[in-house]
């Protein structure tokens, strides 16, 4: 009988199927991986360090480039955490674009995670379609806030720019064509079989071990953990009547149609605010003060919290940021890719737990 | 056989033979709404400093004196284009996709003023704060080199052993004084608020 | 002589291989560059392909203001890619570091001081248009004549 060796695979820091630098040490027997390591601290740029003592017109920014593909919700987690600081009330209409921008983001996120997650598994067709569909969700960012990336929508008190009736109407016409391709994209997905086999069956985690590892967002609800969604316990959302979506395989494909689900829903929901959005102001305006806060927003990777402490100024004393990504990689090491029956299955169990490596390490 | 036969016959097609060999995207046009580099107006700059102090980029702005007439100027690779001084000018200098005319339609704008604040637990008392300042030197030229001056008018003096701040509202946050200050006692807070409606106007 | 270098010239301009190092940016140049695969910008019909693999690539992209664990890892990177070759700096961060650079920062902009920087494309993020613009423009500059000018 042939003896198989022990090698430590290296993947990273530069590879093909990461976008960002990260490195995992696949110990492996034969094709099956024993145990994965995961390096980080390619990415270190201190953010958090740079924040102490500046003003939120400064930091606001900083919080933004903590990562760049899910900009949004950092600028609205850390906005509204020096609103809770401050005691500044939000008029119902800058509540409302705030949601509309925030979900156009989402979109714009869970579409290039599943881009990420087809690229891997080599079926590139899915993935440009996919890219092409987040074109057209980016454009929608654009008409809003004037950029598509690190938009620097929120302000404390409301919002930048107001949304006009024209561009309304266009987001709408819009958001048509976004859910019919989306549709014609997700129905390949499903019925794919080969999708099928490498995504299905491969990188289970059972519910206990997501909660156990404290897994959030889209790779817990894949899982079937319950509560999950921090948009439940935001006022807006629940006005809006949201409902967390959870699936129980908790395997790769579950985890990619969670985030297409959560696509369509964020489409529901843009729709029931344009319907719904009020009249009236958009800047409430408001000081910012001395204070302590901590608050938590649903990333488009699950939990983001930011800690802040704040002078009289408003300047930022002293922060801590806690991101999503990291739960989620260390769980992805140890529970799905642990016991892999293939060297190929773990680039691609690793990117469907859409690992944020920019978030990660500020 | 009947689906090779047809994609030959797929690929011979004419169109799809000039679509592959020639095929460009048409060029794209950036869109009208799109927040790029901060551009001049015909309006004329006063040398607030108002863009240069609400700039969360480091060196991206500069307002120059320029012969007789101060001129703002935008550097590429440090500008970030998120388009708030255009927000923030009173006067309307600089232009920026659209910002202009949505906060013109919504009535916003950026409100903004300067706090100083001394910690005595640091502060030596050199004056250097009260000679550096740019206004303190305008308003009263024989400022001394101890940072005392016989003059009411200026923002800050040295008084008694200690710095006073007399008129904080003069201040226009250009952190002059933070620079000079050997060892960081007194502070500069840029204070913002977004506003609309009436309050915007005042 | 002149023969095979015309060819090596059209060929070349029809076939750039593009390979994108992340050095500690927010990623919002990375996804701005994944962007220009789409469809709507097209960046193979060009002839430009992006893959992650330095050993091949002609065009290296640098991305993000350089932190500690990249110093000595972008020059080693740079050496792997074969001649002749050319690197684009995407995004403010490889040029000034963009906000990073400031008081209490671990990044050391700016990429020039590691390896030349053929061009650069300002922006935090640029459009996926400038980012094509500038490859487009940058690489026949490199690539036209490179046996010739060697000797």
């Amino acid at each position: 009988m042939k003896k198989t060796v022990d090698v430590s695979i290296p993947l990273g820091p530069v590879h093909p199927c990461w976008k960002e630098p990260v490195r995992l040490k696949c110990e492996t027997a034969g094709e099956r991986v024993l145990r994965v390591e995961v390096e980080l601290g390619y990415m270190k740029k201190g953010i958090e360090r740079i924040m102490r003592g500046r003003p939120w017109q400064e930091v606001m920014f900083l919080a933004e480039r903590v990562c760049g593909i899910c900009s949004v919700i950092h600028n609205m987690v850390f906005i509204e955490a020096m609103e809770k600081i401050s005691d500044i009330a939000v008029p119902p209409r800058a509540a409302y674009l705030r949601v509309i921008v925030n979900e156009l983001d989402r979109m714009a996120s869970h579409i290039l995670a599943n881009f990420s997650y087809c690229y891997t598994i080599e079926h590139e067709t899915l993935a440009m379609y996919l890219l092409n569909t987040r074109e057209t969700v980016l454009d929608n960012l654009e008409r809003i806030t004037g950029s598509r990336i690190n938009t620097a929508y929120m302000i404390p008190g409301g919002v930048r720019f107001d949304l006009l009736p024209e561009d309304a109407a266009a987001m709408l016409a819009d958001l048509v064509k976004v859910e019919d391709e989306m549709k014609r994209h997700v129905r390949i997905f499903e019925t794919g079989p080969l999708i099928a086999l490498r995504s299905r069956g491969i990188g289970v985690m059972s519910r206990e071990e997501a909660i156990e590892a404290h897994t959030v967002g889209p790779t817990a609800r894949a899982s079937g953990v319950p509560d999950s969604d921090l948009r439940l316990r935001h006022p807006t959302y629940r006005a809006l009547g949201f409902e967390q979506i959870t699936r129980t395989e908790g395997d790769n494909f579950a985890r990619v149609m969670v985030r297409f689900q959560e696509v369509f829903q964020s489409i529901d929901l843009i729709r029931k605010c344009i319907e719904t959005l009020p009249d009236g102001p958009i800047r409430g305006g408001g000081l910012c003060r001395a204070g302590e806060a901590t608050y938590s927003g649903e990333a488009p990777r699950g939990e983001l919290t930011y800690s802040i402490k704040t002078d009289e100024y408003g300047r930022v004393l002293d922060i801590a940021i806690r991101t999503p990504s990291i739960m989620n990689i260390e769980a992805c090491a140890h529970s799905m890719i642990r016991d892999a029956t293939s060297i190929a299955d773990v680039t691609s169990t690793f990117i469907s737990s859409d690992p944020c490596i920019a978030c990660n390490e500020r | 056989m009947r689906s090779i036969v047809y994609y030959v016959r797929e690929f011979l097609r004419p169109e799809w033979l000039k679509k592959f060999f020639f095929a460009k995207t048409a060029p794209l046009v950036t869109p009208p709404y799109f927040k790029d580099y901060p551009s001049r107006t015909e309006k004329e700059c006063t040398g607030c400093f108002s863009c240069m102090m609400i700039c969360p980029a480091p060196e991206a702005i500069e307002v120059l004196r320029r012969k007789d007439r101060w001129e703002p100027a935008i550097y590429r690779g440090h500008c970030i284009r998120c388009g708030l001084c255009v927000e923030a000018c009173p006067e309307d200098v600089l232009t920026s996709g659209r910002i202009l005319d949505v906060t013109r339609h919504d009535g916003t704008a950026l409100r903004s003023w300067y706090r100083l604040q001394v910690d005595d637990t640091l502060c030596m008392r050199c004056g250097n704060c009260c000679v550096s300042c740019p206004i303190n030197k305008q308003v009263d030229p024989q400022l001394a080199g101890t940072g005392t001056s016989s003059s009411d008018e200026v923002i800050m003096r040295i008084e008694g052993g200690r710095v006073k701040i007399l008129h904080e509202e003069k201040c226009t946050g250009c952190k002059t004084c933070e620079i000079h200050c050997p060892n960081r006692a007194i502070r500069v807070a840029r204070m913002v608020e977004g506003v609309q409606g009436e309050e915007a106007e005042a | 002589m002149s023969i095979l270098q015309e060819i090596k010239n059209a060929v070349r301009s029809r076939s750039i291989h593009v390979s994108y190092v992340d050095v500690g940016s927010c990623n919002g140049c990375d996804i701005e560059v994944l962007a220009c695969l789409a469809p709507r910008y097209d960046i193979e019909q060009y002839g430009i392909y992006v893959h992650n693999n330095p050993r091949e690539a002609d065009v290296l992209l640098v991305i993000g203001s350089v932190t500690p664990q990249w110093v000595d890892k972008l020059r080693d990177i740079w050496d792997k890619i074969p001649e002749p070759k050319v690197a684009v700096a995407i995004g403010n961060c490889p040029i000034s570091g963009c906000v990073y650079n400031r008081r209490g920062t671990l990044t050391e902009p700016p990429a020039e001081n590691y390896i030349p920087i053929a061009a650069q494309v300002p922006g935090c993020p640029p459009r996926p248009t400038e980012i094509l613009n500038a490859i487009l423009s940058v690489a026949p500059l490199v690539f036209k004549d490179y046996e010739e000018k060697q000797r």
